[in-house]
């Protein structure tokens, strides 16, 4: 700062050459790329509607502990829960940044078939229903958040969207553990052919829902089928 | 999912066995004591408090700390249900604050943790799941229909008595010798103080241009702590089974004049029952005579 020493003459005092501190902007092995697929306005509508779907899956998950029975998953839900409403949190943080100042605006469903697809997942109330209450979650709604996310940071600009990416790697890592442990809870409840049928069943209503919304933020969540990828 | 849960729904397997406060206050038999453990009169501690050289110190401290444990069950059932049973907004009506609803889900994961820490120290401690009996009270306070009685009854009231109850737990555990007792109880208190603080900020946020509704909710906080008086089983004073754990408390936000209030609760209610009591031996002493 205001140096005026010529680049010629950096010699040191003692008369040794200073080593050079000249590179380039990006490291070589920094092969972050500029474009990105979203614009800010994109970035905004995709992030409300990540907060509202997560602010649905907190809520029912806090709901519904009341209503398990088996002790162990009664708890898990409470970790799950809280893991839910952080990333709503995060997601709350950055409409701002987005330009979006009443994030309450953005925080809306990507259509009305997401509504109905809630309502259908927390439709389950009874204590003999916890599988149909972990199916919905985590054999439906869990590996769309998974997938939208994943299909979000990988097409996203990796230098101007950098906090979204960094939210989006701390969340997924969350949706990773989860769907792990829900998936385990499933598989310890899933004890019969009957049971399976209950799960199968309960899953392909949810998905059929999920297919007609187009994801979790509406069609294009992850991307299209046309040869250009939109 | 329906927008309220009732009490009585209340999801356990089948070792747990419920009964709320109106059936616990018919009962004059001590919930504390189970029949079979039954001692004379002649081998109890002099004092009420919980210290390990009391004859029926460990089955005490093993029915109080199954207590603990339903207690984080129903406290983990009440953070949940607060997260999902009020529309986020600006705290009117049926609204809660964004903010709030995201303090409720960490509330939910940490009572959650209560439980695993209750339950290993349960079966440290020799105490099966169910052993005891488990009294809904916690949730009741929790099914309030407006969240500012929750926050008063459940954040503040009842979080404020576990403060209570963890602090003479962890005093048991260094005065026993059980470094684990005091290692967990000292974390989970850590978590209370949270809890009540987060209460206390809450109600006072939230009912910043509505004092009718803080006195109602202050109120329905007082009718809480005067049941968990438990005839005067907690205060200052020498004889009651739980010190007020001043310090904590004021960290918790409670000012001095409430905690002398929560105090008199307490030597309020000694007071009736110790006249109860002689009302009761006189009687007795007139039939005998009679």
């Amino acid at each position: 700062m205001g140096d005026t020493t010529s680049t010629s003459d950096a010699a040191s005092p003692s008369g040794a050459t200073a080593e050079s501190t000249a590179r380039a902007p990006f490291a070589p092995w920094d092969r972050r790329d500029l474009p990105g697929m979203f614009s800010v306005a994109e970035t905004a509508r995709r992030v409300g509607n990540y907060k509202w779907t997560e602010m649905k899956l907190f809520e029912a998950l806090g709901g519904w502990i009341a209503t398990i029975p088996e002790l162990d998953i009664k708890m898990r839900l409470g970790a799950h829960c809280y893991h839910h409403a952080w990333h709503a949190d995060l997601w709350n943080q950055r409409l701002p940044e987005l330009r979006e100042m009443k994030p309450e605006r953005l925080t809306v469903p990507a259509n009305d078939a997401i509504v109905r697809f809630i309502e259908a997942m927390t439709e389950p109330e009874a204590p003999e229903l916890t599988i149909e209450k972990l199916v919905g979650v985590y054999r439906v709604l869990i590996p769309h958040f998974i997938s939208a996310y994943t299909y979000h940071r990988n097409n996203t600009s990796e230098i101007t969207d950098a906090p979204t990416i960094r939210s989006i790697n701390f969340i997924l890592q969350d949706e990773f553990d989860d769907w792990r442990d829900g998936e385990m809870m499933l598989q310890s409840l899933i004890t019969t052919p009957e049971h399976v049928q209950r799960a199968a069943s309960h899953q392909a209503k949810l998905e059929a829902i999920m297919v007609e919304a187009g994801g979790i933020t509406g069609p294009g969540s992850i991307g299209g089928a046309s040869p250009d990828g939109s | 999912m329906r927008q309220f849960f009732p009490v009585e729904d209340l999801a356990r397997d089948e070792r747990f066995v419920q009964t709320n406060m109106a059936e616990r206050l018919a009962d004059t038999r001590d919930p504390m004591e189970p029949e079979s453990k039954r001692k004379s009169a002649k081998s109890r501690s002099a004092s009420n408090r919980l210290t390990p050289d009391r004859p029926d110190a460990s089955d005490r401290a093993r029915s109080l700390m199954h207590g603990i444990m339903v207690g984080e069950i129903q406290a983990l059932e009440g953070a949940g249900r607060t997260a999902h049973d009020f529309e986020a907004g600006d705290g009117s009506g049926d609204t809660i604050p964004f903010e709030l609803k995201l303090d409720m889900a960490r509330q939910a994961w940490d009572e959650a943790r209560h439980v695993e820490i209750s339950a290993k120290l349960g079966d440290w401690m020799g105490t099966e799941l169910g052993e005891f009996q488990e009294n809904t009270v916690l949730f009741e306070a929790a099914c309030s229909n407006d969240p500012v009685l929750r926050l008063a009854g459940v954040n503040r009231a009842l979080e404020g008595l576990a403060i209570d109850v963890f602090t003479q737990m962890k005093e048991f555990g260094d005065m026993a010798g059980d470094p684990y007792l005091e290692f967990c109880e000292d974390w989970m208190l850590a978590d209370e103080v949270t809890h009540v603080k987060m209460g206390s900020d809450w109600l006072r946020k939230v009912t910043e241009k509505d004092p009718d509704r803080r006195t109602k909710a202050l109120e329905f906080q007082q009718v809480v702590d005067k049941l968990f008086s438990f005839g005067g089983a907690r205060g200052d004073h020498e004889e009651s089974s739980f010190k007020l754990a001043r310090r904590f408390r004021e960290l918790a936000g409670f000012t001095d004049d409430e905690n002398d209030t929560i105090n008199k609760l307490g030597v309020d209610a000694f007071n009736e029952r110790n006249q109860a009591i002689k009302q009761a031996q006189e009687a007795a002493a007139a039939f005998a005579d009679a």
